[in-house]
């Protein structure tokens, strides 16, 4: 049976049209399958779905009605229903004519109970559409979406005002009410072009019958026409659209029947960098950038929805806002480039970067020091008077006109102007890149003066908030400490750099001095526990397997790098063989050990061949493995570490741990401690599931 | 088409619509929603249809009158429906065609942007209105004002005169806009724009609206314990234009403005509540 539901409603965001549509499909499966619409082999059929910022579609192909079952009716006890000759008595009779039966067709029916005399009847399963009906206005009603409205005098939430909803179960609409609307066969095309109704019968027919009517349901051909008519617009001039994923995704989504229009701007703003330029076009107008070769054209490409702008009016209109635009952002270019940064740095005392914190002034001072220390831990020495130059000057854009217009220039700007004045680039493009990487997906700073400056603003802000007290829970992270975290965490382990952790910890929070509510000890300990949390959430991001995850972080921050090393080692392995006989092992290790305390081995008390032989096996893969685990090679150290399970096997076989001599148990124990700690070195190996 | 038709003809369009038509409100605003015809109407549960023009004060986007599209005033046209019409952004759409631009031959957009206010305790939702990438209309459905959910739920219709006209007349230069057909925008504007500016930027005395801004909040409160909820409001707006005076005088670090914006949003939410518990007994 074909299926189709188109919510029709005012203009909503890119973010609420993904979002509703996987919501809506997963509440439709659930559904389908709560209400046992599947077929004989489980399935409920094929769901897609569709989506333009005024419509929201689903549409698939399911089972028409569930299966007809099998329903035993049971009436009075074998005993009570026939006499001793055989003859129905009255209570049979009348437990058939009270169903509409013969008494001849009552049969016996065998429970746990006895036997009892019924019937049996075949129910016919209920119809998609009647199940459909009465699901679908809760389903509807329920979706959720980033940011939730009221209109009207309706007790309703919803993205944006519901305007239609058309339902079809194989062409016949459906009929239930959401927020006042009724369902029907209807919906209209674009509303500017083509509002007048339609009447719709099939979703082949919707399609192209929409499509008539300037909308394209189907995003990916939205895209791909926007692209082919940028491509169409370029090719000539062997020019290309810059690159904007971002940008195309929204509008490709804002759109319902996409032209591209082709404007220019004068070639007197191309003096403006090309970020500036492209930030301009971007923000407010979500106009493209246009390049040749690497040179920025002055020119832009824009996307209007549905007006093919045979009169040119839409790309007029456009360059005549975009020039203003344009002449905004070089009068704050030029005014910001009359006061040269460093002059401007002074300036940074009167903003506040958090209230209890300081001001960007004390930011600052802490981030030379700090990045002058972590320049030297990974031997930047070099560059170090660089970075510490960027460190003072990274914030000081906050103080210019552009960054206060475009927030999102923040950094590059200072970047630019910094550039502009001539400093060299290990300071220039490290304040550039310092706040990458803004999101999870975003690009990580490509300079190592950049990373080290990302690391240590980023690390500050989060060391500084947390230490004010401030919790962060599953919704409430106002400071942004976790995307600030996990910038530092993906930083670090994409640039590979080899530092402590903790002593970097250390510094910052010695460097705030005594304006931190939180205790040191305490602060430092929230602090890795959140690092934790996010390195989990990283690497399980990753695809890693939890227990792995877990498994290398238990065995310490000290070196998100050597993290990292240890899980890769831990999931290159997890299908050998050997793996889960080792963990065996080493569970049965620290099982053993559990609230004993430590002690220290003493070879004269061996008495057993397999101490001996353990402790020696021990003590060769202690000295093999540290000059590995030194470099990093965590694969060939658990390797060689793993040869220690058939002496420990063995041990348990043939050594009574647990011996009435207390001296004995006690050596006993610490040989195992030594192993316990050998095998730590590279993974808490008890955190690891054992599957099936 | 002038300014001042284009006034006219949303004034007709709108009073078609059933809208009462209000005069501009006499103390200082940085926006239409701020006037006591559009913060106090949307607070109760009594439908309201108003339409009108209201001057709005944003000190800091001043230039002295050397900037083709930025001023310390400009003129909002304000439309507040409640509850919202089903049919609303039809009926904006036939405003904009009554003005006789003809929707199909241009690109025309309804963009997310949620409207926000924190000095009202205010917030909506709803789009900016871009007409060939200009954007010409704030579109928002009031979710909350004076901290206080609305039921039922206002529609808010904000175009902004001058980009509207520039965009009617074809001009880059706000001044050369016509008000009347002898009148220019900067036979009206220009010498105001220029000596707002230096007054907004350089003259004025910061001691004295520091003072003036601690006697405003003080008498604010003053009122709202007498239950004198409208004079109280209109002192808050005195609160919010001495506030951003005292930004474009760059004399506001960041915490004091997170905390001068609290003291007004405190008061506002007061008279908002106030208001709603004498009109709406529960």
């Amino acid at each position: 049976m074909e299926f189709l539901l188109e919510i029709k409603a005012e203009e909503m965001p890119p973010s609420h049209i993904e979002e509703g549509l996987i919501r809506l499909k997963e509440g439709l499966v659930a559904e389908l399958q709560a209400n046992g619409l599947v077929d004989a082999d489980g399935g409920f059929g094929s769901i897609r779905t569709y989506g333009t910022c005024r419509r929201l579609i689903v549409v698939g192909e399911l089972v028409a009605k569930q299966l007809d079952r099998e329903e035993v009716i049971s009436g009075p006890p074998r005993s009570a229903a026939f006499s001793a000759d055989g003859k129905p008595t009255g209570a049979a009779i009348g437990f058939a004519r009270a169903h509409g039966i013969r008494v001849e067709d009552l049969q016996v029916i065998a429970s746990a109970r006895g036997e009892y005399v019924g019937f049996k009847k075949m129910v016919s399963g209920k119809t998609a559409p009647d199940i459909l009906k009465s699901v679908l206005p809760a389903l509807i009603s329920k979706l959720s979406f980033p940011k939730m409205m009221r209109w009207g005098e309706l007790n309703f939430r919803f993205s944006r005002p519901i305007k239609s909803i058309l339902c079809l179960c194989d062409g016949l609409p459906l009929s239930f009410e959401v927020a006042g609307i009724q369902a029907a066969a209807y919906t209209s095309g674009h509303p500017l072009f083509a509002p007048g109704k339609i009447q719709v019968d099939s979703f082949r027919q919707y399609r192209i019958d929409l499509r008539k009517h300037k909308v394209i349901i189907d995003r990916e051909a939205r895209k791909n026409r926007i692209q082919k008519l940028m491509q169409k617009k370029l090719e000539p001039m062997g020019a290309e659209c810059y690159p904007d994923e971002q940008l195309l995704d929204k509008l490709t989504m804002d759109v319902e029947y996409p032209h591209v229009f082709l404007g220019d701007f004068p070639e007197t703003y191309l003096t403006l960098p090309l970020e500036v330029l492209s930030t301009a076009m971007k923000m407010g107008q979500n106009l493209f950038s246009v390049v040749k070769g690497r040179k920025q054209m002055p020119m832009f490409l824009g996307v209007a929805d549905g007006c093919d702008d045979s009169r040119s009016l839409v790309r007029k209109g456009n360059e005549r806002v975009l020039k203003a635009r344009l002449e905004d952002a070089r009068f704050f270019w030029d005014l910001d480039l009359q006061i040269p940064l460093k002059e401007r740095a002074g300036e940074l005392e009167r903003v506040v970067f958090q209230e209890k914190l300081g001001s960007y002034a004390d930011k600052a001072a802490r981030l030379r020091k700090l990045a002058a220390y972590l320049a030297d831990r990974v031997g930047a020495l070099s560059e170090k008077t660089l970075v510490m130059e960027a460190a003072e000057l990274c914030k000081v854009d906050l103080l210019t006109e552009m960054v206060r217009e475009f927030p999102s220039l923040q950094g590059i700007a200072g970047g630019l102007y910094a550039r502009r004045e001539g400093y060299p680039a290990g300071t220039w493009k490290a304040i550039y890149e310092h706040y990458r990487p803004v999101t999870l997906d975003d690009s990580i700073p490509t300079t190592l003066n950049g990373a080290i400056l990302s690391i240590c603003d980023k690390l500050d802000t989060v060391v500084g908030t947390l230490g004010l007290g401030v919790e962060v829970t599953g919704s409430k992270d106002p400071f942004g400490l976790r995307r600030n975290a996990q910038g530092v965490c993906m930083v670090i382990l994409d640039t590979k750099l080899d530092f402590s952790f903790p002593r970097l910890l250390d510094r910052v929070i010695k460097l705030y001095g005594g304006v931190l509510d939180v205790s040191r000890p305490d602060l430092r300990a929230r602090c890795l526990k959140f690092f934790r949390g996010r390195l989990q959430y990283i690497f399980e991001r990753m695809g890693f397997r939890y227990d792995l995850v877990n498994a290398a972080l238990e065995s310490g921050l000290l070196n998100f790098r050597h993290v990292f090393l240890r899980l890769k080692a831990l999931d290159g392995f997890k299908d050998s063989p050997h793996f889960e006989a080792m963990i065996l092992t080493a569970k049965r290790v620290n099982n053993i050990l559990k609230g004993y305390p430590s002690h220290r081995v003493n070879v004269e008390l061996f008495r057993d061949k397999e101490e001996r032989e353990l402790y020696t096996m021990f003590e060769i893969i202690r000295d093999n493995i540290q000059p590995l685990i030194a470099r990093g090679d965590y694969a060939k150290a658990q390797r060689i570490v793993f040869r220690i399970r058939s002496c420990v096997d063995n041990f348990f076989d043939r050594v009574m741990v647990m011996t009435d001599d207390r001296r004995l148990r006690r050596n006993r124990l610490a040989l195992l401690q030594s192993v316990s700690r050998l095998l730590a070195r590279i993974a808490d190996y008890s955190q690891v599931v054992i599957q099936g | 088409m002038t300014i001042q038709d284009l006034i006219m003809n949303l004034n007709q369009y709108w009073a078609a619509q059933g809208c009462y038509l209000a005069q501009s409100y006499d103390v200082e605003v940085g926006a239409g929603t701020m006037t006591p015809d559009t913060f106090f109407r949307v607070l109760d549960r009594r439908p309201w249809k108003v339409a009108y023009v209201q001057p709005s004060r944003r000190p800091t986007d001043g230039r002295f009158g050397e900037n083709p599209h930025r001023v310390q005033k400009h003129f909002q046209y304000q439309v507040i429906i409640k509850p919202s019409p089903d049919n609303i952004q039809q009926l904006y759409l036939e405003s904009l065609t009554d003005l006789g631009i003809k929707l199909t031959e241009h690109d025309l957009r309804f963009d997310e942007d949620n409207w926000e206010s924190p000095t009202i305790g205010a917030w909506g939702v709803g789009w900016q209105v871009l007409l060939d990438g200009l954007e010409i209309t704030q579109f928002t459905y009031f979710q909350q004002a004076g901290g206080l959910e609305t039921f039922p739920v206002p529609v808010e219709i904000t175009y902004g005169l001058e980009r509207l006209e520039m965009f009617l007349e074809g001009k880059d230069d706000i001044y050369d806009l016509q008000w009347s057909q002898d009148v220019t925008y900067r036979d009206l504007r220009f010498r105001e724009e220029k000596e707002f500016s230096r007054y907004n930027f350089h003259q004025a005395d910061i001691k004295l609206l520091q003072r003036a801004f601690g006697m405003h909040t003080k008498e604010a409160q003053h009122l709202i314990d007498r239950d004198l909820l409208l004079p109280a409001y209109d002192v808050c707006l005195k609160c919010s234009h001495l506030f951003n005076l005292l930004d474009s005088r760059g004399a506001v670090s960041v915490t004091e403005r997170v905390n001068m914006i609290a003291q007004i949003r405190d008061l506002v939410t007061q008279v908002a509540r106030n208001y709603v518990a004498a009109e709406d007994p529960a």
